[in-house]
């Protein structure tokens, strides 16, 4: 089943165009890499997917509905959640708030209804709570949930930022650079937990990474940007040995 | 440890009313005028906290929702004969004339006419971002001013008006600022006030969470507007005399001071800050006024007290931008570990996060 | 138009013109502040109103207008320069609503402090024969000072341009609006173009302040705080951070003003709402002004 599909879009900040004629198409619990070198306009996809950015051309769809224009909320609440490439938790905020904060868009009670405690809110607040510390548990950060995000180490911020984006409730995921940082024990381990939480959730996940050893690992088929260009697409075995791919991309990082 | 706050926190409250019924029946009026003002000025700190202390958005607007609130109590309020008397110069408008409202639904009416406004000004500003932002609601502030100086036959224009039925008093005002610390805190603490905390902290990421960040903006706007209104009708029928000068930017800044000295996004430090800054504008009253040493006379400086105030909120934000209380508040934990001389009673535990 | 003669359009035009070309003195200080520090110089106007009374009292002491009034512009960029220094710049990575709390501070300060060293009465500003002499074309009746106002605005906007276009330090000037930590490694001194910057934005403003006090001769320790916003209105009418827009934004803004009153003058008391109204249009359907650029923030 088709979960997501852009249509050539393309978007282009004064005269620079970041992303060119772009086409995806993401089906049902695929784990798809996009790739390319700095500079790409690799997040610049993940923005205009996510509604941050208006692509200047092109359409988005999700499940075959037209999102393009839609808000960044509305694309969240359809069922598309997101990481950031550098970290955008709420800081000051306890790791506990961070996600109970992404519970808050399904929420049924309102205003009246939150601030005298009526038994409806409640029993949803009981409810975030109990679904937000599941989470917190399986993306191994128990025991801090009252820690200020702030204050964790680097990977587990990391991890809670997936928490948090899975406390939304979505089917596609879409992780920005998930290993950034990350040492190769680590890494291993994000790949596992990839895979897990696709299976457990039901997901749909799109990710960009420069970790090659997290993408062809575990991507069933990769896109590869250059200059706003895709400038190929297959399974991981063909991109290895894409000419174009290796000549702007993979020789750089071998040598490297 | 729980049992114990509720019963320290259940004695002060009871403390306090004890308090106002002595103040309320024996002490001097002068003392009783500052307490009520602390009270309104906890309101009118609360209201503009919740918009920018906990929803980070940077409103300079407050002194127009409060001339709102202020003229619509007093409007009301006013008897159809003070009014006769007010309006010399042109009579009041005619479906005003004869209304004598009592007092709790002319100040619901104020903070819901104030609310509305807050709606208005807010749903075409709210799409700005900060520092325009804080020049529309100071326009918006302003315009408010400008308007009921040349409406005379509504609010009689710059003359102002005279003989607001005093109706403000302690039991009033602690009333409804204890009911907005109530208010303030259920909300805050809710799923929606997690919400506003989280625009506060990163509005993409908030967004990107499904939070709809004009819808609360507004929301958290109108809220602030509602309160700062009622704070305005108490104030009008504190003071019994109101007039459009009164509703300048000064009054703004003083609320500012008091959001900033308390902690920006601290409900009880607001309430604490107010009653130090209203206190020191009384105490500091002597620096415009001439002092009297018997054997000779200091001439008054008007606006020292403002240099004061302003040097105190430069030196708060430039050395200690967290203020009293930053976001935490108040616990009883914590104040009975700073008053005992003794080392902490309890460390172990859980780290409580916000230490 | 109703009952408005010829002439009558002339002389409202022409006063609106000059004021407008105070406006947009003003306006360049708030512009280019902006365009550097992201942030609105609430102390401008309070500086704007300084000026005034540096060169009331140059004048009062006996000194002449052609050394009273350099001596007026070198103490306002002193005290722009020294604002920044003391309100802005141990802030740089502070969260904004902190700076602007600091601006708000400062604005107050130098407000206060005005009245308690000049004390809060109103003050008769030094008319100066040169240039208030009421001249007569036909019969329209101008103070000199109403050409000489439009005259000097261009012609320190013709300079202001080259110094921006054309040298090392409007080049560094440049870099640093676009990006602190790029200029600086490519060598800017950030505080020292920071610094220029106020100094300009000042200068002007002693010269918009001066012109302002011989044109309205009535100066009072809280005059800064209208003129400062209209203007910094007038700033983001004309897209905030360009030069040239803030000149027009002024222009616009002076003229518009002073025709609404003229037309209409069952308007006369809302005046001073007129600007606050327009910013809110322009924000509402154009948020990039007449030459603003969009900036779009990183993701």
């Amino acid at each position: 089943m088709e979960m997501l599909r852009a249509d050539n879009i393309t978007m282009q900040f004064g005269g620079l165009t970041a992303v060119k004629d772009f086409n995806l198409v993401l089906n049902k619990g695929e784990i798809v890499a996009l790739i390319g070198p700095n500079g790409a306009g690799k997040t610049t996809a993940f923005n205009m997917i996510t509604g941050v950015y208006k692509p200047t051309k092109g359409k988005i769809y999700f499940k075959g509905k037209d999102i393009t224009y839609l808000a960044p909320h509305r694309i969240t609440k359809l069922g598309i959640a997101r990481t950031f490439q550098n970290i955008r938790l709420f800081k000051d905020l306890s790791v506990l708030d961070n996600v109970l904060i992404a519970n808050h868009l399904h929420i049924k009670s309102n205003l009246f209804e939150a601030v005298t405690r009526f038994p409806r809110y409640r029993i949803e607040e009981k409810e975030m709570i109990k679904k937000s510390l599941n989470l917190l548990e399986m993306v191994g950060l128990t025991n801090v949930e009252n820690e200020k995000s702030s204050s964790l180490p680097y990977g587990m911020q990391r991890r809670l930022e997936i928490a948090r984006a899975l406390a939304t409730n979505p089917e596609v995921l879409l992780l920005d650079e998930p290993a950034a940082g990350m040492n190769p024990k680590e890494t291993e381990d994000l790949t596992k937990f990839i895979k897990q939480i696709r299976d457990d959730f039901d997901l749909t996940i799109f990710m960009i990474e420069h970790h090659m050893q997290v993408v062809m690992g575990i991507s069933k088929r990769i896109y590869v940007l250059d200059y706003g260009v895709t400038i190929a697409h297959g399974n991981p075995n063909e991109i290895q040995n894409n000419q174009r791919v290796i000549e702007a991309y993979l020789g750089v990082e071998n040598n490297a | 440890m729980k049992k114990r706050n509720y019963y320290l926190t259940t004695i002060s409250l009871i403390f306090l009313v004890i308090f106002l019924y002595f103040a309320h029946n024996y002490m001097d009026a002068y003392i009783v005028r500052i307490l009520n003002l602390c009270a309104i000025y906890t309101i009118l700190g609360l209201s503009m906290n919740l918009i920018n202390g906990f929803t980070g958005l940077f409103s300079l607007g407050h002194a127009g929702f409060m001339a709102i609130g202020a003229y619509v109590t007093a409007i009301l309020t006013l008897s159809v004969n003070s009014k006769i008397q007010n309006f010399f110069l042109e009579p009041i408008a005619a479906p005003l004339a004869n209304v004598e409202w009592p007092f709790f639904p002319a100040l619901l009416l104020a903070g819901v006419l104030s609310a509305i406004a807050g709606f208005l000004i807010g749903a075409p500003a709210l799409r700005l971002k900060g520092d325009y932002l804080a020049i529309a609601t100071l326009g918006f502030a302003e315009i408010i001013r400008v308007i009921f100086t040349n409406t005379q036959n509504i609010t009689n224009g710059a003359l102002g008006l005279k003989g607001i039925p005093a109706y403000t008093n302690l039991w009033w005002s602690f009333g409804i600022a204890a009911f907005t610390v109530l208010f303030m805190a259920l909300l805050i603490n809710s799923s929606y006030g997690r919400a506003l905390k989280a625009i506060r902290e990163d509005e993409i990421a908030a967004e990107s969470m499904g939070i709809n960040l004009f819808k609360h903006k507004v929301m958290s706007f109108t809220i602030g507007a509602f309160f700062a209104g009622i704070g305005g009708g108490l104030m009008a029928n504190l003071l019994g005399t109101i007039d459009p000068a009164m509703f300048k930017f000064t009054l703004t800044f003083n609320i500012l001071l008091i959001i900033v000295l308390g902690g920006m996004g601290s409900i009880t430090g607001t309430v604490i800050s107010a009653f130090i800054v209203t206190i020191s504008q009384e105490a500091l009253r002597f620096l415009d006024q001439p002092m009297d040493l018997g054997l000779f006379v200091i001439p008054g400086i008007s606006g020292m007290r403002m240099v004061v105030f302003s040097v105190l909120l430069m030196i708060v934000v430039l050395f200690y931008r967290h203020g009293l209380m930053g976001t935490n508040e108040f616990s009883w934990d914590k104040f009975l570990n700073a008053i005992s001389l003794k080392k902490p009673l309890s460390k172990g535990g859980k780290y409580n996060g916000n230490a | 138009m109703i009952n408005m003669t010829w002439e009558m359009f002339l002389q409202h035009l022409a006063n609106g013109i000059s004021l407008g070309s105070l406006y947009a003195l003003i306006a360049i200080g708030y512009t280019m502040v902006y365009g550097i520090l992201r942030l609105i110089n609430f102390a401008h106007g309070d500086i704007f109103m300084m000026a005034t009374y540096f060169a009331f009292f140059g004048v009062f002491f006996g000194l002449p207008w052609y050394i009273a009034f350099p001596i007026t512009i070198i103490l306002t960029i002193l005290l722009g320069m020294g604002v920044e220094i003391a309100a802005y710049r141990s802030l740089r990575d502070a969260p904004k609503i902190s700076i602007m709390i600091s601006a708000i501070g400062a604005s107050f300060l130098i407000e206060n402090l005005a009245i308690v060293i000049f004390g809060g009465r109103p003050k008769a500003f030094p008319t100066e024969e040169l240039f208030t002499k009421v001249v007569y074309i036909g019969n329209i009746s101008v103070q000199r000072l109403t050409f000489i106002i439009p005259i000097v605005t261009i012609i320190l906007l013709v300079m202001l341009l080259y110094l921006i276009n054309k040298t090392k330090t409007g080049m560094a000037m440049r870099a640093v609006s676009k990006d602190h930590e790029t200029a600086k490694l490519m060598g800017v001194n950030i505080d020292r173009t920071i610094s220029t910057t106020f100094g300009i934005g000042s200068a002007l403003a002693a010269i918009g302040g001066i012109m302002w006090g011989l044109k309205f001769p009535q100066i009072q320790p809280l005059m800064g705080v209208m003129p400062g916003l209209k203007c910094f209105i007038a700033a983001v009418i004309g897209g905030i951070g360009n030069i040239t827009g803030a000149v027009i934004g002024g222009f616009f803004l002076g003229v518009s003003e002073i025709m609404l009153v003229a037309i209409f003058q069952g308007l006369t008391g809302y005046r001073d709402a007129f600007a606050f109204i327009i910013l809110i249009l322009v924000l509402l359907f154009k948020p990039t002004g007449i030459m603003g650029e969009k900036i779009s923030e990183k993701v």
